[in-house]
């Protein structure tokens, strides 16, 4: 069973890029698509699409077998949770500290205000070197350490599948070799991770098929 | 002729629309009313005495002075005209009927209906909303419902030290720094106060709390991803807030006194 399945998908272009018309797709676990587009915009937008961010003109959204009906963006929410989205536009909830930001999640859905991170949330803090910065608000780190707090909370998250978008400039890339090793092992446990990159290191590192996006017509290799 | 109705049309549309949206809006935060979850209950908890905090106890260094100016001078302007004879009736009628909500109001407006929607624009433009979406949580429910609780609550708290410091302390303020005779005020305001005027301020107050809420939240949701569309958008919650009240306002007045 796929993991996402966008069926006849058709995504209308956002602010800019052509959009893409009539693709169906799906994504199995340990599935590492890499995309390959002559419009940054448009891989964007796919990505988007991915992590139910955005809304198909026509088409239907299947995450573990199950329909979901993205009329209503409450019911794409317990997709949302099994997504890691590490984008130029994922961000950091200002009014918390980055220790809430880590324990946002799990606070909710354990009903609980006192919970410490656990040990591998921790591991991942220390290697990214946040661990001293965990009290402050994101609006006085520097943004190398808003990056690396976000990309701690997507990978802490466990999720099923990682969407990434040129994350050879998002991570510092003193931390990138860490970065690579971890989802490197995450794949070995069945994730899946789409991503546009132009690190051709990363691309052949991860990347067992394509994706092609061109004026808007996709297509796979 | 055309280009007129045109316009009128269009601008009746765009009103219906308006108040459709908001309608549709105040049944999805009332639905969290009713359709409580067992997940986030603590977090819903924090953030709601959180907002009460900033809305009813930090707002009391504002509406204290502010209730003992007008409470005091009501007292002074109304103890000369009348000589006492309905000071009391007139206290009543002017600061727990119609002062008291609609002035607590306007501090709330000020303070924090643009400060919430200023927030929450912010946060739909910086993609900390789609943050909050990505971790599986409904945003509607973690910020809309603990503010919206929040802000009524507060209002209503906010009402009661308002009227009670305008009538009490401008009791005070007048017999501590003026000669004017005003020794049996609190006995005629006593006798002059009934049960209907203190249900009308609740109401009142209940009523601004739910409308200055879902207007403020409404607009900070609704905001598109320019961060130059939120001063504009402070500028109409602010504006449509405080009619709203008006109209509330006036509203309840005529349905329990005419």
């Amino acid at each position: 069973m796929a993991t996402i399945e966008l069926i006849d998908y058709t995504l209308e272009p956002q602010s800019a890029g052509n959009g893409i018309a009539d693709f169906s797709f799906s994504l199995f676990g340990g599935d590492g698509y890499c995309i390959q587009t002559d419009s940054l915009d448009d891989a964007v937008l796919f990505l988007k699409a991915l992590a139910t961010l955005v809304s198909p003109r026509k088409g239907t959204y299947w995450f573990n077998g199950v329909q979901i009906d993205l009329s209503d963006y409450r019911n794409a929410l317990p997709c949302k949770q099994r997504i890691g989205y590490i984008a130029s536009d994922a961000a950091l909830i200002s009014n918390r500290s980055v220790r809430e930001n880590l324990l946002f999640m799990r606070s909710f859905f354990e009903n609980s205000l006192r919970l410490t991170l656990d040990d591998h949330t921790a591991e991942l803090c220390r290697r990214f070197e946040i661990l001293d910065k965990l009290e402050r608000h994101p609006g006085e780190l520097h943004p190398r350490d808003i990056k690396n707090a976000i990309t701690i909370r997507e990978l802490s998250k466990h999720p099923e599948v990682l969407v990434l978008e040129r994350p050879e400039d998002f991570i510092d890339h003193t931390k990138f070799g860490f970065f690579k090793k971890t989802v490197a092992a995450m794949i070995q446990q069945n994730l899946s991770v789409v991503f546009y990159s132009s690190d051709m290191n990363f691309i052949e590192s991860f990347s067992t098929k394509k994706i092609m996006i061109t004026k808007g017509r996709l297509t796979f290799s | 002729m055309n280009h007129i109705a045109g316009s009128i049309g269009r601008r009746t549309l765009t009103a219906v629309d308006h108040m459709l949206n908001l309608f549709a809006f105040i049944h999805s935060i009332s639905r969290l009313i009713f359709h409580r979850s067992a997940t986030g209950q603590m977090m819903l908890r924090k953030f709601t005495l959180e907002q009460i905090y900033f809305t009813a106890y930090q707002a009391l260094y504002v509406i204290i002075p502010v209730a003992l100016l007008i409470g005091s001078l009501l007292i002074v302007q109304f103890s000369m005209i009348s000589a006492q004879y309905d000071l009391g009736k007139i206290m009543v009628l002017l600061i727990v009927r119609e002062i008291g909500p609609i002035v607590t109001a306007l501090i709330v407006i000020l303070r924090t209906a643009t400060a919430v929607s200023i927030e929450i624009g912010y946060m739909q433009v910086f993609h900390e909303i789609e943050a909050i979406e990505m971790a599986g949580i409904d945003p509607l429910r973690i910020i809309g419902f603990p503010r919206f609780i929040g802000i009524t609550a507060a209002i209503l708290c906010l009402f009661v030290v308002f009227d009670l410091v305008a009538v009490i302390g401008g009791y005070l303020a007048v017999w501590i720094f003026t000669y004017i005779p005003v020794r049996n005020l609190l006995g005629q305001i006593e006798a002059a106060i009934t049960f209907t005027d203190i249900l009308v301020g609740i109401v009142k107050a209940l009523s601004f709390g739910l409308s200055i809420t879902i207007i403020c939240l409404y607009h900070g949701f609704k905001a598109n991803i320019k961060i130059t569309g939120i001063p504009a958008q402070t500028s109409k919650v602010a504006v449509e807030c405080f009619f709203s009240c008006l109209v509330i306002d006036v509203f309840i007045s005529v349905l329990f006194y005419l």
